[in-house]
């Protein structure tokens, strides 16, 4: 491990030739910034990892199980387990998606779960990530690094491999396909993963494409590569969100786009990996209902806990969180990347009163959960002394053939000591993710 | 763009479609089980023009078919961006005293009568994407906007209700209405000419709001101004038995 540490400048200054880089658009301007690599790693032991893999692969299956339902018969409406609000006038549900039936019925192949660890040791879901969750590619290149440099440290120490990620990526596109070959659809340079996209194209095999060369004819995807040749692609791992995946059928502006995409989808000509419309299953709100989900198509009780939540649009609930307020965290529904997240006890007493006046014309539109008590972990500061910070871990979920949990992760950590967001557009660091074998 | 299909209240025949400079087209249906015509042409080119003709029998039936699963239509039971009601739309909705009726067929009724009072025909005075509540709040509006009215207050009373696009005897552009489901059957009323959906109306399309189901929509990449223009015409052939 010391090895590691005494290389963490060599690696950092790596992953910066390397082009690992997170960009931040900032009021109107394009920002690239490293993605800071701490070298101390958050350490998961054997049996833990058998815990959160059990967990894990629940949800993931019971929220595969949703979307096919909300998409399909929409029987846990019906059955009065989720209010109909939460669902048809969410901005995630995609009223096109109402009826398609993706290859293979795998609407989420890669879910990106989001926990964290409480000073009692306990694990926590903080949210689920079902459209496109970035991120894996940081810690495979990292540890790829780090390997080079001090490779006795995972062997000594009994740390399961992670470079199997690109792997079971292909495994799961393979899976999908219709018949073709696989892309990845970047919306190009000047995206914030961008390096993301091209590392795992490269790792997997897949065309790295813009959309540029892809046309839709007769209901069927194709590929047109330099010499003119012109392929069929069954599977396209998109990186481009549903908003814009096709002009003719979501947001009419988009220029990233493929037109006529859906239509090939629609006819079950091409695989979409995420399928579009998942956003109506890792919304916040719905965040409430997916213990209740797990027991609703599994008929067994969630292994993970999600953290407490409370619903205002629930009464009860609404007045727990009036009496309440000042230990509670708001989160605004519709809201990511640590953006809308209010900690009661944070505001004035002006600017609470006009908070609570939000929240009760807009009950349906936040979420309240208590505080959790994080576990900290230890990174390096500038002068190479380690202190507490704040830290979570994204947990990778691959559906394909079998749904499996990459021994491995995202462990993202804030560098402000007083912070709790951890999130790379915010300025946060990550830190490798070992998984011990035994 | 969509094409008018058979449904228990008309039948299509001989369709006949031309695309300029695009053999290439297919055809699909989307989520509203609407027919929809799409395609792309690659060629560089400074015209288009799509033309559709062929014979609509309408008035075979008075009812669509009969569904007796409500959920299937939980969708058109939401709001969207358009008919989502603010202050002025929900103080109206509250002045029509609806709980006073309850059958949702005679509640549609009511909204349409009392709407077609209230509510001004006037061309040019909204825009494509307006809202219901502005619409509403400006006081005049085009047919799109009586039916986003009148979707936005079926949906406040939980009436599924769909958005219809479709051809009227006589009109030179094509017309919109709403069809409300009522006891397992889908109704249609034109809160614009406060009539009941007959003979004389064609279908074309339907959706939660105006955006799901325009007649044409299209892109084109290239530095140019457009102009777009759209004629619809209907002529009655009477047969005699």
């Amino acid at each position: 491990m010391d090895d590691l540490i005494k290389k963490s400048e060599t690696i950092n200054k790596l992953l910066a030739r390397y082009g690992v880089k997170f960009g931040i658009y900032k009021n109107g301007e394009f920002k690239e910034q490293l993605f800071p690599f701490d070298p101390i790693p958050r350490i998961i032991k054997h049996d833990e990892f058998t815990y959160l893999e059990k967990g894990l692969t629940q949800r993931v299956d019971a929220l595969n199980c949703f979307l096919a339902d909300i998409y399909g018969p929409k029987h846990i409406v019906k059955d009065g387990i989720i209010p109909e609000e939460f669902i048809f006038s969410a901005k995630g549900f995609l009223a096109p998606c109402d009826g398609v039936t993706p290859p293979k019925n795998i609407y989420s192949h890669i879910s990106g779960i989001d926990l964290v660890q409480s000073k009692d040791n306990n694990w926590y879901i903080l949210e689920d990530n079902l459209r496109v969750p970035s991120g894996a590619s940081y810690p495979m290149i990292a540890r790829d690094l780090q390997r080079r440099g001090a490779p006795e440290a995972f062997s000594d120490n009994s740390v399961l491999d992670n470079r199997n990620y690109a792997d079971l990526l292909k495994e799961v596109m393979d899976h999908v396909n219709t018949g073709g070959i696989n892309v990845i659809l970047s919306p190009g340079r000047y995206n914030a993963a961008f390096f993301e996209h091209s590392y795992l194209a490269e790792k997997t095999g897949a065309v790295l494409t813009t959309g540029k060369d892809i046309v839709c004819e007769n209901d069927n995807l194709y590929y047109i590569d330099y010499n003119g040749r012109k392929q069929r692609v069954g599977a396209v791992y998109r990186r481009i969100s549903d908003e814009y995946l096709d002009p003719m059928t979501f947001y009419e502006e988009s220029v990233i786009g493929i037109p006529h995409i859906f239509e090939a989808y629609r006819k079950g000509n091409v695989a979409l990996i995420n399928a579009p419309g998942n956003g109506v299953a890792d919304d916040k709100g719905i965040y409430y209902f997916v213990p209740k989900m797990i027991r609703y198509y599994l008929s067994q009780d969630a292994v993970l806990m999600n953290a407490l939540t409370y619903l205002p649009y629930y009464e009860k609930d609404m007045r727990y969180v009036l009496d309440n307020f000042d230990k509670l965290v708001i989160k605004d529904v519709a809201e990511a990347g640590g953006y809308g997240v209010v900690f009661g006890s944070s505001l004035t007493a002006e600017k609470k009163e006009e908070f609570i006046a939000l929240l009760k014309s807009q009950p349906r539109r936040f979420i309240a959960q208590e505080v959790i008590d994080f576990y900290d972990l230890d990174i390096l500061d500038e002068s190479g002394k380690s202190v507490p910070r704040k830290a979570d871990l994204r947990a990778f979920v691959l559906s394909g053939d079998t749904t499996r949990v990459w021994p491995s992760g995202l462990t993202r950590f804030s560098r402000n000591p007083d912070s709790f967001i951890v999130n790379s557009s915010q300025g946060g660091g990550f830190k490798d993710t070992w998984v011990l074998s035994q | 763009m969509f094409l008018p299909q058979d449904t228990a209240r008309q039948k299509i025949t001989d369709l006949n479609i031309t695309v300029s400079g695009c053999e290439n087209y297919s055809i699909t249906n989307d989520s509203f089980n609407n027919k929809k015509l799409y395609g792309l042409i690659k060629e560089p080119h400074n015209n288009f023009e799509v033309s559709i003709t062929g014979t609509a029998e309408s008035g075979i039936g008075i009812f669509d078919e009969y569904f007796d699963d409500p959920y299937r239509f939980l969708i058109l039971k939401a709001q969207t961006d358009l008919t989502k009601p603010g202050e002025k739309l929900n103080e109206y909705r509250k002045s029509l005293h609806l709980d006073e009726f309850y059958a949702p067929y005679d509640k549609a009724l009511h909204i349409m009568r009392s709407l077609h009072e209230t509510f001004q025909y006037n061309p040019g005075v909204t825009e494509i994407h307006e809202t219901a509540e502005n619409a509403f709040s400006l006081g005049k509006g085009v047919c799109q906007d009586y039916t986003h009215i009148m979707l936005s207050l079926l949906r406040s009373e939980k009436i599924p209700a769909r958005y219809v696009v479709g051809m009227m005897l006589g009109e030179g552009s094509s017309h919109a209405w709403v069809e409300a489901l009522c006891r397992g059957y889908w109704y249609g009323f034109d809160p614009t000419n406060n009539k009941l959906v007959n003979d004389e109306y064609i279908r074309v399309s339907c959706g939660r709001d105006s955006s799901d189901c325009s007649v044409i929509k299209g892109n084109f990449y290239g530095f140019t101004t457009q102009t777009q223009s759209e004629a619809v015409s209907v002529e009655e052939i009477i047969t005699k038995d």
